[in-house]
């Protein structure tokens, strides 16, 4: 029955081209806009860690100015001082646990003919490797004997290694980075985090960095501070270790904390260390500590973009206005056909076998706006990619998951869209319209 | 009032031409009631059409009430239509999403007429053909007679000097007819003078004269006997 | 022929197929509603996409150089590349920076009229620049005087105190001392970073903040520094059309010049404000399209039922023609019906271009609808209507009158 259901609606499809051929175009372009806006959205919005995104938390204490919060209404800043992140990093309260930097140097290879270049440095403990699964094509992380009294080595990038060593086996090879030999340790194989959740201070969706060192090497080196330094007093004093002392924020913290208990027990750890320092004449705002789990952290970030959100709705409204456009013309093919439908109830066709038939049609016509709708949606993700520039390119990839859905939503808008004018042709009374008019 | 004088109508495609009408001639008087009789593509449509102004012809004379046609334009002739002419279809053209009150509205709105105007006149008509209590119906809840009864209503609420009416009673069962006929004729009486396309010999005999059209020519044209049996 | 507008028979024919009516209607309604608010934005984000950050754009280029190794002595290696750049034939002045206007990364601090903790500061970008910072960036001074060479001090990598004097912006002068002409903020105190006084002694025209974002974006100061550091940027404006062919040739004379060094990000103003602004340029473009399409999409949805309910009302309408319909006549009645539909979908589109926009100002951001652009969205859907609807008009009014005596 199906097939012969299919065969009607394809005449019925070829008997008004131009009309079938815009009632797929309204779907193409609505499923189109639709599913551009919401591969943006979904990726942007995904969960770059799941399996362990709940035991990661990203660690906040309110060390701000007593008369203004960080943000409003009365947000704690998104970042540590340097002297927050050592104290908690010492007390080693966590399961692991891991403070964070940028920074940036140049890294002069030992052969001469590889130009000398700047490198974004991620500056960290040896428990970020393991917290974050960080996939090694060599080596692997330093230990934690390393890490308070830095030694010199570096987990260097994939495309770090190419450049400066082609590709090979560089454990144990010595690079220069800011002008002092480190030792290569480990070499990451591509390490795609989307977003880049470890840190969204600042862009989420650029890349991983270049070398990673551990944190210390801040205060050994003196490197310079990347991302967002922000202060509420300026430091006292002279120098990087004023700095280091001062009241500006510069550095990040995440902890893995696996079981809910260890989890309040850190929290009240954060608390008690606010009060500590309290009594030294710090933290004159109200005790707002926070510990946040990766996707809450996300969202208090706002990684997804208004801008991307906003597109979000008005693909929905447009593909709202595709459906309705849908149902007016199926309305009115379907009703040009009355005497078709009477002439088959008569002949003995009940209701839902008419509906069965012209839902087939609709569907057929969802089916093929929906394939059309894919190839605009690639079209449009290409769009976003060319207006957005490169930074953007790990956000728009369509997977498997996507496609089908793309190819139900718009099955599904069609059947929404022909339901309705299907439904109105059962209603035609058996005979009704064999008569002439 | 209808003056056709050797007029004919060609129509022309790439392979035939069709000699729809040929030296086709006729003259109504003001206040007769003729009928034109033939059989099927005799040429009678073609005739009403023309005769309505709503197909050109392709020679010969025609003058409706004193003026001749075929210089008019297409603005000129829908309002000599619409001020000079009432139709009566076959199936009795009614627009099915409108009220009889609307339906009788029609033409009126084309003259132009003010609202106060109008409203006289469709309830006038309506009275005239009995159906002034339903104005608010929809032709789908009425009976085919009382659909053609509104379609008169239509075509005289205009004030015709000249009704052209195409099978009145075509689709209709006898006893209907029988109302439908009795009221044209009233009508006539009245001073307006009608023209009747039929293929029914019974029909025609009821009228004061009757035309025979074949292959697009007069035949015969006679006074029909008037019968006993007239619904007066 | 006087005209008689069957709005009450079209009306009364219309409620007999409310469905049709209502689809197009809630069509042309949501089609509003979207054209409006992406309009709004439009014209928004075209707004902030106009504002000018006081610098030659066009004609300006800027670099980093980056020295390394335990020999590089930044101090003489800038002052030698400065010498280099102003020398240049092309180049009208090049300066030494901190930071780039509208490229997104720079400094800012707090600057208060009187000192103490609890008075709020009003934010303001720090440059840093020697006396060729006015000529480099295009500037004006406009009340009091540029530095001289004698007020630049050198400032050391970590070192986090002030010089004495500072020029601002006038919008920042205006917005510090709100009751004061500007011109007499000459010669003034303010206090950075909480109590370290500086004096004002020269207000520039305009000069914008690194960040477009900003609220402050038109608050700029600038102080008498050189940087001894030894990453720093270099700012060059050169000569019309000269900026491109400089560009390389500088590259290559500061790399040969001195090799301990990577000279990297050599960029033009022009690509950084396109960069800069690309989210609502990108944003621009994307409602632009998703508008055109909209309207397409309904328009293409209007003429299509029009054809068909055309179609459908053959026999009617060559009935109207006997009755003494004139084409114009049929040609109004189409589109009077699509007027009506149109203006039930005004009327809810203008509910929901309110809601939606009330919507947007609530969880994202956005600035409240000015009333106007309601009454010129309804113009144009109005026009969009009645054009799609002009097409099927013209052909139903094609229809021939004899029509109305043929039998089906």
């Amino acid at each position: 029955m199906f097939a012969y259901y299919l065969r009607l609606a394809t005449k019925s499809i070829r008997r008004n081209p131009y009309l079938s051929l815009l009632m797929m175009l309204a779907i193409a372009l609505g499923i189109g806009a639709c599913m551009t806006t919401i591969t943006v959205n979904y990726i942007m919005s995904s969960n770059p860690i799941p399996h362990k995104s709940d035991d990661l938390y990203y660690v906040q204490l309110d060390s701000w100015d007593p008369y203004s919060p960080f943000r409003e209404p009365n947000e704690p800043p998104d970042q540590l001082t340097w002297r927050d992140a050592t104290n908690l990093m010492e007390a080693k309260r966590a399961h692991r646990q891991t403070a964070m930097a940028t920074s940036g140097a140049v890294v002069e290879p030992a052969d001469q003919d590889i130009n000398p270049f700047m490198a974004s440095l991620r500056l960290n403990f040896s428990d970020f490797f393991p917290m974050f699964d960080t996939p090694f094509l060599y080596g692997s992380g330093w230990g934690s004997e390393d890490d308070n009294d830095p030694a010199y080595v570096v987990v260097i990038s994939k495309d770090v290694n190419d450049r400066v060593f082609g590709g090979e086996n560089s454990v144990g090879r010595t690079l220069t980075v800011a002008g002092k030999p480190f030792r290569v340790v480990g070499v990451l194989d591509t390490w795609i985090v989307v977003p880049r959740f470890y840190d969204v201070t600042t862009n989420a969706f650029q890349d991983t960095a270049d070398i990673f060192m551990p944190f210390y090497m801040k205060r050994e080196l003196e490197l310079p501070n990347s991302g967002n330094t922000n202060c509420w007093k300026s430091p006292e004093g002279e120098g990087f270790t004023a700095f280091l002392q001062s009241e500006c924020i510069n550095f990040q913290m995440w902890v893995e904390l696996p079981s809910d208990g260890e989890r309040a027990a850190y929290l009240d750890f954060m608390n008690s260390y606010v009060e500590q320092q309290k009594a030294l004449g710090r933290f004159e705002r109200p005790l707002n500590n926070r510990l946040s789990d990766v996707m809450t952290w996300l969202e208090n970030q706002q990684v997804v973009a208004d801008d991307a959100q906003i597109m979000l709705w008005v693909a929905l409204l447009f593909l709202l206005v595709c459906i309705l456009n849908t149902i007016g013309l199926l309305l009115s093919k379907f009703s040009q056909r009355s005497s078709d439908v009477a002439l088959r109830r008569a002949i003995g066709a009940s209701r839902s076998a008419i509906f069965a038939q012209y839902l087939t049609e609709t569907a057929l016509i969802g089916v093929a706006g929906g394939i059309a709708g894919l190839g605009l949606t690639l079209l449009g993700l290409e769009g976003i990619k060319l207006l957005y520039g490169d930074f953007v390119s790990n956000l728009v990839a369509l997977d498997i998951p996507l496609v089908i859905a793309a190819i139900l939503l718009s099955v599904l808008a069609s059947m929404l869209a022909g339901c309705y004018p299907a439904w109105r042709a059962t209603l035609i009374a058996p005979a009704s319209q064999l008569k002439t008019q | 009032m209808l003056s056709m004088t050797n007029l004919s109508k060609v129509f022309r495609t790439e392979l035939v031409e069709t000699h729809a009408l040929r030296d086709f001639s006729l003259h109504v008087d003001e206040g007769e009631f003729v009928s034109v009789t033939g059989p099927s593509g005799s040429g009678k449509t073609t005739f009403l059409n023309i005769a309505g102004l709503l197909e050109t012809y392709t020679s010969g004379d025609y003058t409706l009430d004193g003026q001749n046609v075929f210089t008019l334009n297409d603005r000129q002739r829908s309002r000599l239509r619409n001020e000079k002419i009432g139709f009566i279809f076959q199936s009795f053209n009614l627009i099915p999403d409108l009220n009889l009150y609307d339906n009788v509205d029609v033409p009126l709105r084309y003259r132009g007429m003010t609202a106060g105007d109008r409203h006289q006149r469709i309830c006038d008509s309506l009275e005239q053909v009995g159906l002034a209590n339903r104005m608010k119906h929809l032709p789908a809840q009425l009976s085919g007679g009382q659909q053609q009864r509104v379609a008169i209503a239509r075509a005289l609420a205009g004030d015709p000097r000249f009704l052209l009416a195409d099978e009145p009673t075509g689709n209709l069962d006898s006893q209907m007819a029988a109302s439908v006929m009795g009221l044209l004729q009233d009508i006539n009486q009245q001073g307006t003078t009608i023209v009747m396309v039929t293929h029914d010999p019974e029909l025609a005999r009821q009228t004061q004269r009757n035309v025979y059209v074949k292959d697009g020519r007069v035949c015969d044209e006679a006074a029909p006997v008037q019968l006993a049996t007239v619904n007066e | 022929m006087t005209h008689n507008w069957e709005t009450g028979p079209i009306l009364r024919a219309m409620s007999r197929n409310k469905v049709g009516a209502l689809l197009i209607a809630l069509q042309i309604a949501i089609t509003m509603t979207i054209i409006i608010n992406a309009i709004f934005i439009i014209v928004e984000r075209s707004a902030l996409m106009g504002r000018e950050s006081g610098v030659d754009e066009a004609n300006t280029f800027y670099l980093t150089s980056t020295g390394f190794g335990s020999a590089f002595n930044a101090s003489s290696v800038i002052d030698e590349d400065l010498r280099r750049l102003r020398g240049t034939p092309g180049v009208v002045d090049a300066v030494q920076i901190n930071a780039i206007p509208i490229s997104g990364g720079g400094w800012s601090m707090s600057l208060k009229t009187e000192t103490g903790a609890d008075i709020d500061g009003i934010g303001t970008a720090n440059y840093f620049v020697d006396e060729h910072g006015v000529d480099a960036l295009d500037l004006q001074v406009i009340a009091g005087e540029n530095f001289t060479a004698s007020d630049v001090r050198l400032r050391g990598r970590n070192q986090s105190d002030w010089p004495p004097v500072a020029m601002i912006t006038r919008a920042l002068a205006e917005n510090l001392f709100p009751d004061t002409n500007y011109a007499d903020v000459v010669g003034k105190t303010v206090y950075i970073g909480n109590d370290e006084p500086v004096t004002v002694t020269g207000i520039i025209d305009k000069l914008q903040a690194p960040w477009i974002g900003w609220d402050r974006l038109e608050h700029a100061m600038l102080t008498p520094e050189k940087m001894d550091f030894s990453s720093t940027r270099y700012l060059i404006r050169t000569e019309p059309g000269q900026r491109d062919r400089l560009m390389a040739e500088v590259e290559t004379a500061l790399a040969d010049a001195y090799p301990n060094r990577i000279i990297r990000d050599v960029d033009t103003l022009t690509a950084t404000r396109e960069r800069s602004y690309r989210r609502h340029s990108a944003m621009i473009t994307i409602l632009t399209a998703v508008m055109v399409l909209l309207c397409t999409i309904t328009a293409l949805g209007i003429v299509g039922l029009t054809s068909f309910n055309v179609s459908r009302r053959r026999k009617q309408i060559g009935t109207r023609r006997a009755l003494g319909a004139t084409k114009p006549a049929i040609i109004r009645y189409f589109m009077l019906e699509n007027l009506m539909i149109c203006t039930l979908g005004i009327v809810l589109g203008s509910a929901l271009t309110v809601g939606l926009n009330m919507a947007l100002v609530q969880w994202f951001n956005q600035t409240a609808l000015d009333w106007f652009y309601i009454p010129a969205g309804i113009g144009v859907l109005i026009l969009i209507g009645q054009l799609a609807v002009l097409g099927p008009a013209l052909r139903a009014a094609q229809t021939p009158p004899a029509l109305a005596t043929r039998t089906v």
